[in-house]
């Protein structure tokens, strides 16, 4: 039986529903010992700022219990580079979404605007949520008012599909999700990583130079599962879901809970190509399943007690 | 990197423990069985996950650990690569744990290795702690090609002190510190290195161990006159220029990725005031 994979996450098709997370997933090229990028559906690139971006110091990231926190600060090669350099470094056929973050609105906006028409970039993902950077981000993502004027002017600047990425660190992530809609974004990316604080008894000081840092990987899978799952009842535009995926399974759930596409983030640090061997597994799971198209599986749990109910179909 | 080191793909794949030795206090010899290993350059590095690959994969703790690629031998069902350890947390002390026939995930080799002196120029290795497993294969190949090598290994104590015997057998000038007096001469490494320098000879300096030590050799080697090349340990996430955490900050301005640009830098590159 030949399993359907595409899915159509808010205007960009894509051939399967696996993409890598931004940040996790450099700009691509770095994976080309480990993974044939046309085996997933696209990846994210690193966040874009207009000039080139330097990190914090050292310590930048520490271990957690099932996870990692960092607090890289958006390090990054600049939007001019990345158009220039970058993306032409990539093999045909692969599909990119590009991560535009800046600190005031309308640089947002320029960058989005020099990221439209270049080579790859099918649609663009605004990370309105980095966690441990001091200005701009997470205040993007967390103040309803601040976001709806964001998205607003990134949706102006540019005509590619456009995705908003979301802070966890929120109240009530369905109203957040709303004003993204009510904006004319076509999807939504979550959940972004937790801010999170670890301690080094011995020197009794904090483990990263910049105190706070964004907790990320299979310990924060839950949260996120239950945020998606908030968000897709909140909207009816598409969601795509993240948060410690290491498997095909781990994806599943995702889709489950709404999600017409996932992210595989933090997994591609110690298993690089996990993301090819997730759309796989994705495929052998619909098999054993008897499905005929993955996006079958987008908001169909089962939460009531009766009969089950019948699949909402976005993909 | 030196322009006649091939440059080598590393590959993602899945080694097999083929023993795991225990030598004395916090110090282990793992040998892995790796099919497809692609060979590697002195001074890098791969990536471990001991609890990745087990039937139900254990994601904690999550990282892979950075370890130092000691050496290697060819074999029929997979090249056996060996690692020298120290117990010292969560990810050595899963590592610890493995039997024979364990799985274990592997990425590698990765990072810049070590360049060679130039032609007819001697060298001086100065190693203390794990940082001795990053400097065998170097010193093993230098011999080789007829270098003159002298070693110089430091430890806390003597029943710390990993790969004494493995120098010994080479045809090189070995030398070791202890800090209490249990093995060799009673010291830190960096005396001895002082005394090396001081003996004159014109060599290229390559040290790797604890920062505190790194940054005395490379010091020394500055008021001797002595280029030094230093092999940074940042902790790592990912060992492939992505994750960034491993960034050093640079004299220069700006971060070199140990994982990338290193782990073996110019010892006058490094801005070590800004190292963790």
């Amino acid at each position: 039986m030949s399993v359907d994979t595409r899915v159509n996450l808010g205007g960009i098709a894509l051939r399967n529903p696996v993409l890598t997370a931004s940040g996790t997933f450099g700009y691509g090229t770095e994976f080309a010992p480990f993974l044939d990028l046309t085996r997933i559906g696209g990846f994210v690139a690193k966040s874009l700022t207009l000039e080139p971006r330097q990190g914090n110091p050292p310590a930048r990231i520490a271990e957690a219990p099932a996870g990692m926190l960092n607090a890289i600060s958006l390090e990054n090669v600049g939007v001019d580079a990345f158009v220039r350099e970058k993306l032409p470094a990539l093999p045909e056929g692969v599909t990119v979404i590009a991560s535009v973050f800046e600190t005031e609105i309308s640089r947002y906006a320029e960058v989005a605007k020099r990221l439209t028409g270049a080579p790859h970039v099918a649609g663009l993902e605004v990370n309105a949520s980095c966690p441990h950077v001091k200005s701009g981000g997470i205040e993007f993502g967390q103040r309803p008012a601040l976001l709806r004027d964001l998205v607003a002017a990134v949706r102006r600047a540019s005509e590619l599909p456009l995705l908003v990425k979301l802070s966890p660190n929120v109240t009530d992530i369905a109203e957040m999700a709303r004003v993204c809609e009510g904006e004319g974004a076509d999807g939504i990316s979550l959940i972004n990583s937790v801010q999170a604080l670890e301690v080094d008894p011995e020197t009794r000081r904090p483990v990263l130079s910049n105190v706070l840092g964004g907790l990320s990987g299979p310990a924060i899978r839950p949260i996120a599962l239950r945020m998606v799952w908030q968000a897709s009842r909140a909207v009816s535009i598409p969601i795509c879901g993240m948060g410690g995926i290491a498997s095909a399974e781990d994806a599943v759930k995702f889709l489950l809970c709404g999600a017409t596409a996932v992210q595989v983030g933090t997994l591609n640090y110690l298993e690089p190509g996990i993301a090819g061997e997730v759309a796989d597994g994705l495929v052998a799971y619909a098999e054993r399943h008897g499905l005929g198209r993955l996006a079958d599986l987008i908001g169909a749990l089962e939460t009531g007690r009766g009969a089950p109910a019948s699949p909402v179909r976005r993909g | 990197m030196t322009p006649s080191q091939r440059v080598i793909a590393p590959m993602r794949g899945e080694a097999r423990v083929v023993s795991l030795l225990d030598e004395g206090g916090p110090n282990r010899r793992l040998v892995l069985a790796v099919p497809g290993w692609p060979g590697f350059h002195p001074g890098q590095f791969v990536m471990l996950s001991p609890g990745a690959r087990r039937s139900v994969p254990q994601r904690d703790p999550l990282l892979p650990r950075p370890m130092a690629v000691f050496r290697t031998h060819p074999a029929g069902e997979g090249t056996r690569v060996e690692i020298l350890f120290k117990v010292h947390g969560r990810g050595t002390a899963l590592l610890a744990d493995t039997v024979p026939g364990d799985r274990i995930g592997v990425v590698g080799p990765l990072g810049t290795p070590f360049p060679v002196p130039p032609p007819g120029a001697r060298a001086l290795l100065v190693a203390g702690g794990t940082g001795i497993a990053s400097v065998y294969q170097l010193a093993s190949e230098l011999v080789s090609r007829g270098t003159r090598v002298d070693v110089l290994l430091g430890a806390r104590s003597a029943v710390d002190l990993m790969g004494e015997a493995d120098f010994a057998a080479l045809d090189l000038e070995l030398t070791v510190a202890t800090e209490d007096g249990t093995r060799g001469r009673r010291g830190v490494v960096t005396d001895l290195l002082d005394e090396a320098l001081a003996q004159g000879g014109a060599p290229v300096v390559y040290a790797c161990g604890p920062t505190p030590m790194m940054r005395a050799a490379a010091e020394l080697a500055v008021r001797h006159g002595r280029p030094c090349w230093v092999s940074l340990e940042n902790p790592m996430a990912c060992g492939f220029g992505v994750c960034l955490g491993c960034a050093a900050p640079l004299r220069a301005g700006g971060f070199a990725l140990v994982c990338r640009d290193g782990p073996v830098l110019p010892a006058e590159a490094v801005a070590w005031d800004g190292l963790p």
